[in-house]
């Protein structure tokens, strides 16, 4: 069509100014596909975390969350066979944490978690075997640190315990794997269930049960049923678990909220003003060409196909802007103390891209329909009369 | 001068046309009760000092501005009764329009420019072509087709703007101050284009101070505060 030919070479006319729309439009665009994959981000990376080892519960201490506290489930093994017991069930998988001192080397500190290596959710083996009874098996940070599978890792607890050193025991590493739940930095390993307890002098507790349920039932029906026979445990869904989290983590939905519509304002802004100026600019020939009949759909029609190539020109930079920065700040945040590492801040798929892109968009074209729609209602002899000598 | 007898019909009739401007508070009568008639084949220069009403007459007469009283009939219409988008249509298919800075698009081509109208028209892409082709040659422009508005002289925009201006084959030609931008050679060039398309049939109505332009007309009328001199 000829009038979109109009509308882009007269894109070209001014090839600084559009150049610069482009830029800063792309640059909100970039910070609104961010906040957009930020918003939405950490819910569905965290659910997709905590769905990884197919656990759809978790069983905690009453009134706290998984790991929150150093709370743990007393009589353990008989509310594990209690749980098991339920048909809605098909495993229970329980979890004992501790802090642990490596000895030997200068007594470094080990996250260390004793699962039952038939029934956990809290590591994939990446290499070796699950532990044994007098076996580890260890995280990337203690593998990077040097150590490798056939090594061994003597144990014992704190030092406040008076016969501490008496209670260092040896281990040797059966296996390398990747804790989905471990923060950035933290050194993890797992033990069979028993060997925490051994070590720590808590015979028959655990810190939190996975549990899987079985095949076709709804978690959270599950999760209900589960609760009310068990008043004395906290039983949440992964659901639940994700809501919860994303209550806690709201500032954050929060503050994507209000950079993405302040990206949005700024593309209304910065298009507006860039078309405001350049229909002024044209206010004599708009009249002169509607003088000579062509209508003002047509115009309008013009100026919108200008904004549109602005933005699509500025949104295709401004997605691959926005990714790179994705990148970079994922790398900041995923060093947040206490949070998994796994957790993705920045989810990326193409439904948010379409989002981020379609807000750019929308904001541009409407943002140029005003100025546009305003000169369309121009008197046209009046304007030609000021127009011309 | 030449004669002014014509034996068409009555192409254009405005009866008793009035244009009242509010400016301020103040009443401006730019056009005060002008009745005329331009018959088909007609050329008709309006001359007169700066602000007797030229410019405001030709934009009544080309559907172009609504008058504030009386009647204005184009081609058997009433362009006064008309609805907005009406009148655009109106003016896209019976008038041509050619303005003193000639007001092309610079980013197209004198062949783009030509096309526009009839692209609106919804002329299709080969008969638009052909058409706009025919009228550049017709214009004098046969080698200049696909150069835009800055690359050619102020007298060949002006021969551009008037093949815009036939582009969809109209029946009343209006130019205001044709010649504005041009030096004396060139306008005296654009007074025989204008002939020629007279000659050829076009209907011509011009606004003008250029009196060798003025006095190339079949007749003129003079105005003076917005009214017919005698
Ligand atoms: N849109 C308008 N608003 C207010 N006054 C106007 C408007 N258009 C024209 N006028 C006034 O109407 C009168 C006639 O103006 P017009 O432009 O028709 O004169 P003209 O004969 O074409 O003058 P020129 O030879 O300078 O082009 C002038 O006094 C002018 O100031
Ligand atoms: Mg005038």
């Amino acid at each position: 069509m000829l009038i979109l030919r109009y509308s882009a070479r007269e894109l070209l006319r001014h090839p600084a100014r559009s150049l610069l729309a482009v830029l800063g439009v792309a640059v909100a665009c970039a910070m609104l596909l961010d906040m957009i994959m930020l918003g939405g981000g950490l819910n569905a990376s965290f659910r997709s975390l905590l769905t990884t080892a197919g656990y759809e519960l978790r069983v905690s201490p009453a009134g706290t969350l998984p790991f929150d506290t150093g709370a743990t489930i007393p009589e353990a093994r008989a509310t594990r066979e209690a749980i098991e017991r339920s048909e809605s069930v098909s495993g229970v998988g329980p979890v004992l944490a501790a802090n642990l001192l490596e000895a030997g080397r200068d007594d470094s500190r080990l996250f260390v978690l004793g699962v039952d290596p038939g029934e956990q959710g809290i590591y994939v083996l990446e290499d070796g075997l699950d532990p044994g009874p007098d076996e580890v098996v260890i995280g990337r940070e203690l593998a990077d640190e040097g150590l490798s599978i056939g090594d061994s890792v003597v144990l014992r607890p704190p030092g406040s315990f008076a016969d501490a050193s008496a209670a260092a025991r040896p281990f040797r590493i059966s296996g390398q794997a990747d804790f989905l739940y471990a923060s950035a930095g933290e050194r993890s390993v797992a033990l069979n269930l028993e060997a925490v307890a051994d070590l720590t002098d808590r015979p028959d507790e655990a810190s939190l049960m996975m549990v899987r349920v079985a095949g076709g039932l709804d978690p959270e029906e599950v999760a209900a049923s589960l609760q009310a026979q068990f008043p004395g445990l906290q039983i949440a869904s992964v659901g639940q678990l994700v809501e919860q989290a994303a209550n806690r983590l709201s500032y954050f939905r929060q503050l994507a909220a209000i950079l993405g519509t302040v990206s949005l304002v700024v593309t209304t802004l910065l298009i507006g003003t860039i078309m405001a100026v350049s229909i002024n600019d044209r206010y004599g020939t708009i009249a002169a060409l509607r003088a000579i009949g062509i209508s003002r759909r047509s115009l309008v029609a013009a100026f919108a196909v200008e904004s549109l190539l602005l933005c699509l020109a500025a949104a295709s930079v401004g997605l691959v802007l926005g990714l790179l920065v994705a990148g970079q700040l994922e790398k900041i945040l995923s060093d947040f103390p206490g949070l998994p590492a796994a957790i993705r801040f920045f989810v990326l798929d193409t439904s948010r891209i379409a989002w981020a892109a379609a807000g750019v968009l929308i904001a541009g074209v409407g943002a140029a329909l005003v100025p546009a729609i305003r000169a369309m209602n121009a008197p046209i002899a009046s304007t030609l009369h000021r127009e011309e000598p | 001068m030449r004669e002014t007898s014509l034996g068409g019909s009555a192409l254009l009739e405005a009866r008793d046309v009035r244009r009242e401007y509010r400016l301020k508070g103040d009443l401006i009568e730019a056009v005060r009760g002008i009745s005329l008639e331009v018959r088909s084949g007609d050329f008709l220069a309006l001359v007169g000092p700066s602000g007797s009403g030229k410019s405001t007459l030709l934009h009544l007469l080309g559907a172009v501005d609504r008058p504030t009283s009386g009647s204005v009939l184009l081609d058997g219409s009433d362009v006064a009764a008309m609805s907005d988008p009406e009148r655009a249509r109106f003016r896209l298919e019976h008038v041509g329009l050619v303005f003193q800075r000639f007001h092309l698009l610079p980013m197209l081509s004198a062949l783009e420019n030509v096309e526009l109208p009839m692209a609106e028209a919804g002329v299709g892409r080969r008969e638009r072509h052909d058409r706009a082709t025919a009228l550049l040659r017709r214009v004098g422009l046969g080698d200049r087709m696909n150069h835009r508005p800055g690359e050619i002289s102020g007298g060949q925009r002006q021969r551009v703007a008037v093949a815009r201006a036939l582009a969809n084959g109209p029946s009343l030609l209006l130019a205001d101050e044709p010649t504005g931008e041009l030096d004396r050679r060139t306008s005296a060039d654009m007074l025989e284009l204008f002939q020629s398309l007279n000659e050829d049939g076009t209907s011509i109505v011009v606004a003008t101070h250029d009196l060798q332009l003025a006095e190339g007309a079949r007749r003129q009328l003079v105005l003076v505060d917005g009214r017919i001199q005698p």
